[in-house]
């Protein structure tokens, strides 16, 4: 059982973030993590449990090292994409990813003003919906 | 095909039809706790499955039984790969379950909130 694991959970972690911030849950399939994360199959399912534990994971390090920081230094500057991502789509079906979004917008409308916060997500998910020339 | 429920603490595995005879196994009982996650996972038929230790492997049709791979015990029932989940164990005899279910999604979303109220309880 404790066989040693040749990856960097922690950098994998990371890459599984920046993939989940990019692309629908159900569109990522397991193929897809193995592909992009260079972990075998059968490490991930024993490191992670599923696709789901890699998931929250990855959001909870995200919003920890990433999202955390950069409310702390400028929250106007604080990526969202994996966030607006997450509220939308994973929240309505996952409890704990629904306390997670909950607890890190409490923490903007803190850090800004629950006024400031909405129209800072809504320019966010328009900019997302604007061609960059 | 399995079919999967949830009684009580437990999660319960069982074989349908005739794999009961390929896969020597008709029913698993686990507890929650010893359920890691489930994740629906149409391309695992396509890597390698280990050795067979019990059951039977008829290769493009049917795998089911016991496997072993990389010192990891597995268990396999699929026929459909686009119907196959992997439910992870920790502490059972199998690591692993790879097994086909009537709606992935749905069992995924069941098995995997089980494992979350069962952790609040």
């Amino acid at each position: 059982m404790g066989r040693p694991r040749a990856f960097d959970e922690a950098e994998v972690v990371a890459s599984a973030a920046a993939l989940f911030a990019s692309r629908a849950y159900d569109g990522i399939s397991v193929d897809d993590l193995v592909t992009h994360l260079g972990v075998h199959r059968n490490s991930l399912y024993q490191t992670f449990g599923s696709k789901r534990g890699l998931y929250l994971r990855a959001l909870r390090r995200h919003l920890d090292h990433e999202v955390r920081p950069a409310l702390q230094s400028d929250p106007n500057q604080a990526p969202l994409d994996f966030l607006l991502l997450a509220a939308v789509e994973r929240a309505p079906a996952d409890a704990e990813v629904a306390t997670e979004i909950t607890r890190i917008l409490a923490e903007f409308d803190e850090a800004l003003s629950p006024a400031t916060t909405a129209a800072l997500l809504g320019h966010r998910l328009r900019a997302r919906a604007t061609p960059t020339p | 095909m399995a079919q999967i429920n949830i009684d009580g603490d437990n999660l319960i595995v069982e074989i349908e039809g005739w794999d009961k005879l390929w896969a020597l196994k008709s029913r698993l009982e686990i507890p929650l706790a010893n359920v890691r996650g489930a994740t629906a996972d149409p391309g695992i038929v396509r890597g390698p499955r280990g050795i067979r230790t019990a059951g039977s492997h008829f290769p493009g049709v049917l795998t089911a039984g016991a496997f072993r791979i990389d010192g990891e015990k597995v268990f396999w029932d699929v026929h459909d790969p686009t119907k196959a989940i992997v439910i992870q164990l920790a502490d059972e005899r199998y690591t692993r379950l790879i097994i086909e279910v009537a709606d992935p999604r749905e069992t995924v979303d069941r098995v995997e909130r089980a494992i979350v109220d069962g952790g609040r309880a």
